[in-house]
């Protein structure tokens, strides 16, 4: 399966659509893979399916899965449904609606489809036009990540973030792409760091 | 002890945080009937530790703060550090127990609602105070002599360091006694590269391994850590020295021990003609139902706060001010420690070395500043000491940055530098102006008077602040830092929850509330043996000493009543 092929599943999957009904051919390994657990296990429903893909889409760009899991294996999409539906406020909601909206628009204005069908390098274009844009929000501020959130950061830094804390504290981020050890048993100071080897996951105290 | 029909028990212990916890081990193991009384709600160790070995993904918003509950109902104590979705079932809800905020002037009062108190959530830095410490008051004139020096409390810290638990790395140091030690921790190996560039370049200060109240190795039926890292959600290992892991198990294993949750204690009554406490008013708190307590001895063990709110609430006409408070001193001489002020520097040693499992515990750098005399470079009086730690940067120090994708993903997998940080806890002077007080027009849910605070650092904690940052400036130069960043503010009082003062110690009864065995001034039966009792703050964390006041004046009531003085 090539990551194109991913995305529409993973679009498929978050958006709990049948292929049919957005008129995609799927290959058996794509059939294979959706028949797997669903993974997008939380409640939240504040997304609408279109918005639901594009949202996955965005957050498996900024993550992608690669020789380990990304974003969407994850979770990720899910999260951010559940951060934007309960977690932010209005003020900080109406930034992301705007965002989305304006981010679906435009891929449509570019190339007359929406942004989970985009090819991978004109996806990250419209990302990198995004943060290009947001460049001197205060979000990028250096050592600016010992706080709650930044209220006024733009949609893509609000992606970002988001995106990032999803990822890395999922069980698959934590696990499979950083390193978990829930019960050490013993504390070694001097442990060598070989030259690909991933930080610890968790909260170290 | 023998039992009189006019007490329901022999002693009564106010709060179960770490003086109300030694106070009812040492009492039970007297002999003593002993009744705890503590507002909060009982727990069982272990069982109700929900946020234990919690990953990240199992937490609420996968570890992101709750904003709005904690701005709605814990206002003040998610402005610490601390309070998080793993431990909150153990912090005071500050919607339903509030008292008079000055946003002007600001005091954050940190507590806990739990049996057990903060000895759940506490830091577990564990450091005896010195001689220069206790003669600080009569040296430089601020505050009123200390009644008791280092060589009173010395065999008491021993005592309850044998018990407790600390490990820690003997240093032979005046400044810094050493404690009854388990093995230490190790250090990062970064800190060990720091820790021999200052001994080359800053041989005055001595940088070791943190003293900390967690078991390196078994001892006393307790396990040995595991290090799993966050402490403050509990230990069902207990590991960490809590009421839970070590005072009230041994407490109830003599028998003696009734615990009583959800017990407000309102007042202590004054008897004028026996000279003494003959009752404790205590409010349920979820039904609000009255009842009274007798008991010979009454230990007052509900924080530096809550036992003055207690005392200050139990007026009679022979203490019209207060209990015990015929001096005024009542309420005054607040303090806590000049925190939130440090320096962080950026390293690039070591960079092939890491570690396994999280140590609970950090470094520490004792005070190195007015040593045996004033120095000739420095205008302010007393010192402070540094907390330190090393890590290194990763997703959650860089998440911020440009760019997206593989490549992104691949640099926020791996370590980044070193960080090393040094934070700066600095001694506060005892002023008479620094106080809190009782608004009798406000009341709490119980009806009981809220406490307010006046509290403010002055020019002394101000010149301490600009030491901390230039010396430790100094010290990450010499540590071979590439890039340094100043933390300059001071937090406001209250944020190092180091709070104590405000029942100073003192041998005149004009001008203190207890006497040298932590006895109240004309009531003898009431012993007040929390940080309330401190007359001074020294810069080092405090609770190991509250231990250490609460056994010996334990020792000393148990020795007057066999004596039949009490
Ligand atoms: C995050 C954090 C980190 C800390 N780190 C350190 C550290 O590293 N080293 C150190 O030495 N100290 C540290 N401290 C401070 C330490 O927790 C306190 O000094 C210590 O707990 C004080 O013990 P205590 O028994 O006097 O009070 P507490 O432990 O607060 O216990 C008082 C108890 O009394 C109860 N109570 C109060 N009022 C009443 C009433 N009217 N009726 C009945 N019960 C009442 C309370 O509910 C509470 O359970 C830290 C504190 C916090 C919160
Ligand atoms: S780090 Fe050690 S002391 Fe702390 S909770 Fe884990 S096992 Fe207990």
């Amino acid at each position: 399966m090539n990551r194109r092929e991913f995305m529409q599943c993973a679009a498929l999957l978050v958006s709990g659509v049948a292929a049919t009904r957005i008129s995609m051919a799927l290959s058996d390994e794509q059939k294979h893979y959706l028949a797997r657990a669903n993974y997008n296990r939380t409640p939240a429903n504040y997304f609408n399916e279109a918005q639901r893909r594009t949202v996955a889409a965005v957050a498996e760009t900024i993550m992608p899965a690669t020789d380990t899991p990304g974003a969407i294996d994850a979770g990720v999409p899910g999260f951010i449904e559940n951060m934007v539906q309960d977690w932010l406020n209005n003020a900080e909601r109406a930034i992301f609606d705007q965002g989305l909206a304006e981010l679906m628009a435009s891929t449509q204005r570019s190339y007359g489809k929406s942004f989970e069908m985009l090819e991978p390098a004109q996806q990250s274009d419209c990302l990198e036009a995004l943060e290009s844009a947001a460049s001197d929000s205060a979000w990028y501020d250096f050592g600016n990540t010992q706080r709650v959130f930044v209220s006024d950061a733009p949609f893509i830094c609000q992606m970002k973030e988001l995106t990032i804390w999803g990822f890395f504290t999922s069980e698959a981020g934590a696990t499979q792409v950083l390193r978990y050890e829930a019960m050490p048993m013993t504390f070694d100071g001097n442990r060598e760091l070989g030259p690909d080897d991933s930080s610890w996951a968790g909260t170290p105290y | 002890m023998i039992q009189s029909e006019n007490y329901d028990f022999d002693a009564i212990v106010v709060g179960s945080g770490i003086s109300g916890g030694w106070a009812a081990k040492e009492l039970t193991e007297k002999g003593l009937k002993v009744l705890v009384l503590e507002r909060g709600r009982d727990i069982t160790p272990g069982l109700d530790y929900y946020g234990e070995h919690a990953p990240d993904w199992k937490l609420p918003y996968q570890g992101k703060k709750p904003r709005e509950l904690y701005e709605n109902e814990y206002p003040i104590q998610s402005h610490g550090y601390a309070l998080n979705e793993g431990n909150r079932q153990f912090w005071n809800n500050d919607k339903d127990n509030p008292y008079v905020f000055d946003a002007e002037k600001p005091f954050y009062w940190m507590r806990a609602d739990v049996v057990g108190g903060r000895s759940l959530i506490w830091g577990r830095q564990t450091y005896r105070w010195c001689e220069q410490d206790f003669t600080a008051n009569a040296t430089d004139g601020h505050g009123i002599p200390w009644p008791i020096g280092y060589r009173d409390l010395a065999p008491w810290y021993s005592h309850v360091e044998k018990f407790a638990g600390i490990s820690g790395e003997a240093l032979g140091l005046d400044e810094l006694p050493d404690s009854e030690f388990l093995k230490p921790m190790e250090m990062h190996a970064l800190e060990k590269t720091i820790q021999g560039r200052l001994r080359k370049k800053a041989p005055h200060v001595h940088m070791t391994i943190g003293r900390v109240a967690i078991l390196s190795e078994d001892h006393n039926g307790r396990a040995a850590c595991h290090y799993c890292g966050p402490c403050d959600r509990g230990c069902s290992t207990g590991s960490y020295f809590s009421s839970h892991s070590a005072t009230l198990p041994a407490a109830r294993a003599t028998g003696n021990l009734t615990l009583k949750a959800n017990a407000v204690v309102e007042r202590l009554e004054y008897d004028a003609q026996g000279g003494r406490v003959s009752a404790v008013h205590v409010i349920d708190s979820k039904t609000g139902e009255r009842s009274a307590f007798r008991a010979r001895l009454y230990f007052l063990c509900a924080s530096t706060v809550g036992s003055t709110q207690i005392l200050m609430n139990s007026r009679s006409e022979a203490f019209p001010d207060g209990l015990g408070n015929r001096s005024g001193a009542l309420g005054h001489y607040l303090m806590d420690h000049v925190y939130g002020v440090g320096v962080t520097g950026i390293f690039y040693d070591d960079m092939d070395r890491y570690w396994f499992g999280n140590r609970p515990n950090g470094t520490y750098i004792p005070r190195f500043r007015n040593l045996g005399g004033q120095d000739d470079d420095a205008g302010f009086l007393r010192g402070y000491g540094y907390q330190g730690a090393a890590m290194r940067m990763d997703w959650k120090t860089g998440f911020n940055k440009k760019g997206f994708g593989a490549e992104l993903k691949e640099s926020l997998r791996k370590p980044g530098p070193w960080v090393f940080h040094l934070a700066g806890f600095g001694e506060v002077l005892p002023q008479y102006n620094n106080r809190m007080y009782l608004d009798a027009k406000k009341v709490g849910r119980f009806g009981i008077p809220q406490v307010g605070f006046d509290c403010q650092w002055g020019d002394n904690e101000r010149m301490i602040r600009d030491d901390m940052l230039e010396q430790g400036e100094g010290l990450m130069k010499a540590a071979g830092a590439v890039f340094t960043v100043r933390m300059e503010e001071m937090g406001e009082p209250g944020l190092g929850i180091h709070e104590m003062g405000t029942a100073r110690m003192g041998d005149d009864p004009a001008q203190s509330v207890v006497n040298a065995h932590n006895q109240v001034h004309g009531a003898p039966n009431v012993f007040v043996t929390d940080g309330a009792c401190m007359t001074s703050s020294s810069c080092v964390n405090p609770s190991l000493t509250y231990m250490a006041l609460t056994a010996r004046a334990c020792d000393y009531a148990v020795k007057q009543l066999a004596q039949g003085r009490l």
